[in-house]
């Protein structure tokens, strides 16, 4: 498979006004995706997956590290702020109300991507029919204001918006957390349609795992700037080798009160901040496996094979005392059971 | 049998909005609640479940009015009560949490000192017995090291400390129904399963009764003891959760399940892309059948009572799901 991003090693810090201190939000993470395939970037607020994002589309620049767009070096802005780049890469944001502009219609919103790449104004109107009717619009949404709409039209424009520039690789941050369950299932089917299509590259973040589930064929878990767990969605819902994954997991509630992940490993407290990280393992202070050695050093990153890289020294104790299990793949079968009638 | 806490009968609640017409945002919503019950009542934006709320809590803001029914709490109308009897009640016997917790407490005011603000006035404490009965609250919503977190200030705080801070105002009185209206929600899935474990355990240590409203049926199904499925400002479906969950009998709760289900084909089966909620003129029938799969004419001309179907499980639809 032809890989069109490679991100290596990337850190971004902010430093704060009138101190020495910074906000670690980005500590070296590592990670690729291949043409036309879906990378979930998981996570906690905080834990720096917006921000990862941003340095992908260069709208921040990286404290270090490289990002790599079809080969081209991107980790600096001067880099991202050529012609040749412009539309190849498209964000969709969380909030689809804040992302149009209120006081633009429809039809001009969804056209303005096309002026940045100095098409014609045939071609565009030829481009603004084509995508209103592949996101499932009508027409006649053109002439209105954001206002008009619900959140998942809203939604709608924001991804023509996105695709209307054909672009290689997509940027979906937390695209289904403002939406109501029955619009977030008909955008994921939506993105997936889409990319069948389209052979969009997709960077879908969220912490809606739900949502990961369906659409992602790659899942990085994130904690406090760092890829903790990374490998096939499949396996990683199924057999979660770091505790912070499974803390992750069994916070997920179907609707079926017997479905939960069944689990010894809880997580207590919350995430700590990123401008004082703890020394050693970022989760010793809330992880049951914590012991000396885990609060002195920084695990390495471990591949179990088949790509399934985890960073925790007790990934083998984590290992036996979980059960494997996929509850989503579990709700399933109650799908199937309930829902066919 | 006991007696419920909170009775909501025939409730209609209109938003009268000049030169436009009325959005009935409530239109004759019945249910109950008993001492130690968690409802979870589910339904889309806009369906009418914050007006719910604000209701009960008599906040129903401008240009909004309760048209017609009751809302008994502890067997007293809270509709006819005034604004000085509400507010006594309000915060003591009957208080809500609500989503942001970071809006909802003063920025200006250490959080501890918050929490016994509440308590003196409401329970007439001293100072010192307030701030005594305060710091347990925070020990009790398990905030870690409680003596320090009295003095911070909100903005110190994270999401889901900030939320244990409104939970503690909400419990210091000891009150006999809770409201949580999208309390969860803001908070991160691990945080949200700590908070939800909390919230479950106070309330059944001291018997209260919430009502839990939400816009995901997942997290009720572990939570709630009984589900209530509103759309339009109206009950579709009620039940005891795993009664509900296992028997749905409504289209409309059928399509919210089959939201969290990845198999296209179960979800086409239940979901008709289009028309969402029908304008106030020209409204007949059945509000659900212009989304609905099932729809059949008389859908479009007849309204439909909620009918007991299943023992204890009552459906508003000409055309309920068996199986």
């Amino acid at each position: 498979m032809e890989t069109i991003l490679e991100v290596q090693g990337l850190v971004k810090h902010f430093p704060l006004p009138g101190s020495r201190a910074k906000v670690q939000a980005v500590n070296n993470i590592s990670f690729c995706i291949s043409k036309g395939e879906t990378l979930a970037l998981v996570g906690e607020s905080g834990s720096g997956k917006t921000t990862v994002g941003r340095c992908v589309l260069g709208l921040l620049e990286a404290t270090a590290g490289s990002i790599r767009f079809r080969g081209g070096e991107m980790g600096k802005r001067r880099h991202v702020r050529t012609p040749e780049l412009r539309g190849r890469l498209q964000l969709v944001f969380q909030e689809p109300a804040e992302a149009l502009d209120p006081r633009m219609r429809i039809g001009e919103s969804i056209e303005e991507p096309l002026r940045a790449v100095n098409l014609p104004a045939a071609e565009r109107g030829k481009r603004v029919a084509e995508v209103v009717d592949r996101v499932g619009l009508t027409m006649e949404i053109l002439d209105q204001y954001p206002l008009t709409l619900s959140a998942g039209q809203q939604q709608r424009v924001g991804i023509a918006r996105a695709i209307i520039t054909k672009p290689e690789l997509i940027v979906l941050d937390e695209p289904t957390s403002a939406l109501d369950p029955t619009a977030r299932a008909e955008i994921i089917d939506l993105l997936l349609r889409l990319q069948q299509e389209s052979g969009s590259a997709y960077l879908f973040i969220s912490h809606d795992l739900s949502a990961v589930r369906y659409i992602s064929r790659r899942i990085a878990v994130m904690y406090l700037g760092m890829i903790i767990e990374q490998g096939d969605a499949a396996e990683v819902f199924r057999t979660p080798r770091h505790p912070y994954s499974i803390g992750l997991l069994s916070s997920v509630l179907l609707p079926d009160p017997s479905l939960r992940r069944l689990t010894s490993i809880s997580l207590r407290g919350e995430i700590p901040s990123p401008i004082n990280l703890p020394k050693g393992c970022y989760l010793t202070s809330r992880c049951p496996f914590a012991d000396d050695r885990c609060r002195r050093e920084m695990p390495p990153a471990e591949d179990l094979g088949g790509n399934h890289v985890v960073r925790c020294f007790k990934h083998q104790e984590v290992a036996e005392t979980e059960r494997a299990a996929d509850t989503f793949e579990e709700f399933q079968r109650t799908a199937e059971r309930i829902l066919s009638v | 049998m006991e007696d419920a806490i909170l009775e909501v009968e025939d409730l209609h609640v209109t938003y009268h909005v000049y030169g436009k017409e009325p959005v009935k945002a409530l239109r004759g919503l019945d249910f109950e609640i008993k001492p130690g019950d968690i409802l979870g009542l589910v339904g889309e934006s806009g369906s009418g479940k914050t007006t719910l709320a604000r209701s009960i809590m008599g906040l129903v803001p401008a240009p909004g009015r309760i048209e017609r029914g009751r809302i008994l709490f502890d067997g007293e109308d809270l509709t006819a009560k005034s604004r000085e009897a509400m507010q006594s009640i309000r915060g003591r016997d009957l208080t809500m949490v609500v989503p942001n917790p970071r809006a909802e407490l003063n920025p200006l005011v250490p959080v501890g000192r918050q929490v016994a603000n509440v308590a003196r006035v409401h329970l007439g404490l001293s100072k010192a017995q307030a701030n005594r009965a305060a710091l347990e609250m925070l020990q009790a919503v398990k905030i870690s090291d409680p003596e320090r977190r009295f003095h911070t200030y909100p903005h110190e705080l994270s999401g889901g400390m900030a939320q244990r801070v409104v939970i503690a105002m909400a419990l210091v009185c000891s009150p006999k129904f809770i409201i949580s209206d999208d309390a969860t929600s803001g908070l991160d899935v691990t945080v949200q399963a700590q908070v939800l474990e909390l919230l479950n355990r106070l309330v059944s240590e001291k018997r209260t009764a919430m009502l839990y409203i939400t816009r995901d049926v997942g997290v009720t199904a572990h939570f709630c003891d009984r589900l209530a499925i509103i759309y339009d400002g109206q009950i579709v479906e009620t039940a005891k959760t795993a009664e509900l969950i296992e028997y749905p009998m409504h289209p409309y709760t059928l399509m919210l399940m089959a939201a969290f289900s990845q198999n296209p084909r179960l979800r086409s089966m239940w979901t008709k892309a289009g028309s969402r909620i029908a304008s106030e003129a020209g409204r007949q029938g059945c509000p659900f059948a212009p989304r609905c799969v099932r729809a059949e004419p008389r859908c479009y001309q007849d309204s439909v009572a909620l009918r007991e179907l299943r023992p204890g499980h009552l459906v508003r639809c000409h055309i309920p799901v068996t199986r």
